[in-house]
């Protein structure tokens, strides 16, 4: 039994995985969406006259990516699934749930990945923005961690969807503020003093705070030791909602769209 | 001990209508069914659309927690031992919906495979042989957006045997298949049975149920109204007598005034062309061709007939009356 | 049966006008509870505007005027896209009302039914965004500048209900639409003068971005925040309102050809 869980996930997150890179709308949110945005904010940079690094704001942009396509991948995958008719089956199969919707989640995380591939070139062809990575090796820890800690960030973000028909028009509302509160684009330190503490507890903070730091150059481990204490947290309030949001579907019927 | 053991099974749904004031409203989809199924059966479950045959087949499926009642597959409980119960049974809905759409169908397979719990090392081989059976074989690299209607029921089928379940159930398997492509699923489910799984399987075609079912179960507005093997359910229509008339135009409240002569068992009104067709099933010992007649003096009429009675009006009368 | 009303009759008009609205209305709202209204309709624009005023504080642009004014009309703006695409792609029943559209009066009066849910929806969109600025950011507005204001509002919302339809239209026979309207919301986003003054873009953008409705908007918004009256902007708004009336045109003209190209294929609900 506890060799098929690692299987499961392997198979489940490639075949989500390949899922989601079959279809346009993520094609919009994890890769053109993030180079407007990205594009959006060199030009106010240029305008701004601001001093720093552009790669500051590729990664930035390009995590901004990442959280859509998670919060969109995530939130949006269960009443996906409903509407597809799938939801009913996987709740339906004999693993738990929770075993099932993991490699989603997963999978939307790191279909982010592709918006930073895309910021990074974009800005490197059409802004000159140096692509010198300080820590390399580290730079490639943090993006897996940042990925795994968004994934299971989306598991809780399921977990409280998965129940309600409409929750796809709050997921729209998740979008900016959390790229607001973690200091994605925009230092925390410009807002109000009582934001930071919000941003602790969000993945995507702690996520730039390690791909930037591995970039440019500062403390990367720390903020990828965050990423994975987050994840371990968000697993474990996945795991209680899980149960019992399922329970609560099958009484309420509203596993399917009827 | 029988396989599938349904107690007493009810389920409410609220719904709430209304735009700006909602209101809720209970709707009892299924009000108290029970049966049996024994090992190697194949029940059917028929009844007309909205009788309860999805609520109740998903109750027993674990996908639906009943309202009250209980209900057992293999000896577990579908509440309390719902994980058990999802191990050793298949279940195929009818419809285009239930895919991955994107994906070629072997993806579908090798994913709900992995699901299952199937060997990795026997899923190739497993995959083969359904695609073999279902008549899906040298199609599974194309997307599934691209299959038609029966393509995609026959791969929920091969999806639904995947792990090799001792008992199946399905949801209207040949709704909205051609008829060549529904002989051959028909075909298929016999194959099943045959050896020696257990199959409930719900349906409307009165003639699908009477072709291949062990025993009918007659649901209709969330009651089982009869119960039996497709013969003792045709004994019941033995005696009496059938007169179809054909009318040009009838209002509602002759139909209803046609119910209540004495000796008419069921009037049903079947909707032709120009016309409309009047079934009406009487009492063996009466003749009430002139009355039903002088009824319908208002109305042009058009040919009449008399019959036996068929298993078909067996049904339209059993659920007509509930 | 019914006598077939004729086509400019006012009975005939209005009923165009209230159930074009009516439609417009249920799109929008049909799948929302009060309490969705706010959160999406509301909730999503004060962050918009406080995401793009902090990045241009950041940036070193100290003007939290121009970050408010640009994206509390591009929000409202962006449900008239939205709206209008959603109702004419959907609209299966828009067949029954074609007979009644052969005189240009009741395509007015259908264009103005369904655009009016959505204006009085940007309107509110709009006010709450600038409240949003005067409460939470660096931005001041004279209340002498409020009608005016209203006035661009109304028009501007138009003009992009104008683009919906065109949208709309264009998905009657494309797939898929929800990408381009998607699509056109980011690059509007980007060249409309949204967070980002036309003039600094490159010609090519910025020669789009005066193409498309809003752009002419937003600048005479921002003008009249500044204190210009009504009369000084009035090219800016008749610019912004001569684009509407363009793609309107050109979304009655193509709704016409796809329409009667479908009636010839049998297709337009095939897709």
């Amino acid at each position: 039994m506890i060799a098929i869980v690692p299987r499961l996930f392997w198979v489940g997150w490639k075949f989500h995985l390949k899922g989601l890179t079959m279809s346009s709308f993520f094609l919009l949110v994890s890769v053109i969406q993030p180079l407007i945005f990205a594009t959006i904010a060199y030009y106010m940079y240029e305008a701004g006259a601001r001093e720093g690094t552009l790669l500051y704001v590729a990664l930035g942009a390009g995590l901004m990516g990442m959280w859509s396509s998670t919060l969109f991948g995530s939130g949006g995958a269960i009443q996906w699934q409903r509407w597809q008719g799938t939801l009913e089956l996987l709740i339906g199969a004999p693993p738990p749930f929770i075993f099932t919707l993991l490699p989603l989640t997963l999978a939307t995380a790191s279909i982010g990945l592709y918006s930073i591939v895309a910021t990074l070139l974009w800005g490197g062809l059409l802004f000159d923005v140096p692509l010198s990575i300080e820590h390399p090796f580290l730079f490639a820890v943090s993006l897996p961690a940042t990925a795994l800690a968004l994934g299971l960030l989306g598991l809780v973000l399921a977990s409280t969807f998965v129940l309600y028909r409409q929750a796809s028009a709050f997921s729209n509302l998740l979008e900016y503020p959390v790229w607001l509160v973690s200091g994605l684009l925009i230092p925390i330190s410009l807002l109000p003093g009582w934001v930071e503490p919000i941003s602790w507890v969000l993945a995507p903070t702690w996520g730039v705070k390690a791909v930037r730091e591995s970039a440019l150059g500062g403390e990367p481990l720390f903020a990828i030791g965050m990423c994975l204490l987050l994840s371990a947290i968000y697993l474990v309030i996945g795991w209680f909602s899980m149960a019992n949001f399922e329970r609560l579907a099958r009484k309420q019927a509203t596993l399917s769209l009827t | 001990m029988a396989v599938i053991e349904a107690d007493n099974l009810r389920r409410t749904y609220s719904t709430t209508t209304g735009v700006i004031r909602r209101r809720r409203l209970a709707v009892e989809a299924v009000r108290g069914v029970s049966f049996q199924v024994e090992d190697g059966q194949l029940f059917g479950l028929l009844g007309p659309n909205g009788a309860g045959k999805t609520t109740t087949i998903k109750m027993l499926i674990t996908l639906l927690l009943p309202t009250e009642g209980t209900a057992r597959v293999l000896g577990y409980d579908v509440v309390d031992d719902s994980r058990e119960v999802r191990k050793r049974i298949g279940y195929v809905f009818g419809g285009d919906r239930g895919l991955y759409e994107r994906l070629p169908g072997l993806d579908n397979l090798k994913y709900f495979a992995e699901l299952y719990g199937v060997p990795p090392r026997e899923q190739k081989k497993r995959i083969e042989e359904l695609l073999e059976l279902v008549g899906l074989t040298g199609r599974e690299k194309e997307r599934v957006e691209g299959y038609s209607r029966g393509m995609r029921q026959r791969l929920h089928i091969a999806r639904g045997l995947l792990h090799d379940p001792q008992v199946v159930f399905l949801d209207e398997p040949t709704i909205g298949v051609d008829p060549v492509g529904a002989r051959e699923l028909r075909q298929t489910i016999h194959t099943l049975v045959e050896s020696g799984k257990t199959v409930l399987l719900t349906t409307h075609y009165m003639f699908e149920a009477d072709a291949l079912c062990d025993r009918i179960a007659v649901i209709a507005k969330g009651e089982i109204v009869a119960e039996g093997t497709p013969s003792d359910l045709k004994n019941r229509v033995r005696d009496g007598k059938v007169v179809e008339i054909e009318v040009y135009g009838i209002a509602d409240a002759t139909v209803q005034t046609l119910r209540e002569i004495a000796g008419v068992r069921a009037v049903n009104v079947e909707e032709r062309e120009q016309a409309q067709l009047l079934v009406v099933q009487t009492e063996t010992d009466v003749e009430l061709t002139h009355t039903l007649l002088g009824h319908l003096n208002g109305s042009n009429v058009g040919r009449i007939a008399a019959r036996e009675p068929t298993l078909e009006d067996a049904y339209v009368a059993l659920v007509s009356e509930a | 049966m019914t006598e077939v009303a004729s086509p400019t009759s006012p009975r005939t008009l209005a009923r165009v006008f209230f159930l074009g609205g009516l439609f417009s209305y249920r799109a929008l709202f049909n799948w929302i509870t009060p309490v969705m209204y706010v959160t999406t309709m509301l909730g999503s624009p004060l962050f918009q505007i406080l995401f793009f005023a902090y990045l241009g504080r950041f940036a070193g642009l100290q003007d939290d005027t121009f970050f408010v004014v640009g994206n509390a009309i591009q929000v409202s703006a962006m449900a008239g896209i939205y709206g209008m695409t959603m109702t004419i792609a959907n609209e299966r029943q828009f067949g029954t009302l074609s007979p009644l559209l052969a005189t240009p009066a009741s395509r007015i009066a259908l264009f103005l039914g369904r655009a009016l849910p959505v204006i009085v929806n940007g309107l509110v969109v709009s006010a709450f965004g600038f409240a949003v600025g005067l409460l939470l950011l660096d931005f001041t507005l004279e209340w002498s500048a409020v009608p005016p204001l209203v006035v661009v509002v109304v028009v501007t919302v138009a003009s992009c209900t104008a683009l919906g339809m065109l949208l709309g239209s264009i998905g009657l026979r494309a797939r898929d639409v929800f990408f381009a309207s998607n699509l056109v919301y980011f690059l509007m986003l980007l060249v409309c003068g949204v967070n980002i003054p036309v003039e600094t873009l490159p010609d090519w953008l910025e020669a789009i971005g005066r193409a498309v409705p809003l752009t002419h908007g937003i600048e005479a918004a921002r003008e009249i925040a500044a204190g210009a009256p009504l009369g000084e902007v009035s090219d800016l708004v008749w610019t912004e309102l001569g684009i509407g009336v363009a793609y309107a045109a050109t979304a009655f003209l193509l709704f016409r050809l796809f329409e009667i190209e479908g009636r010839r294929r049998a297709s337009l609900e095939t897709f």
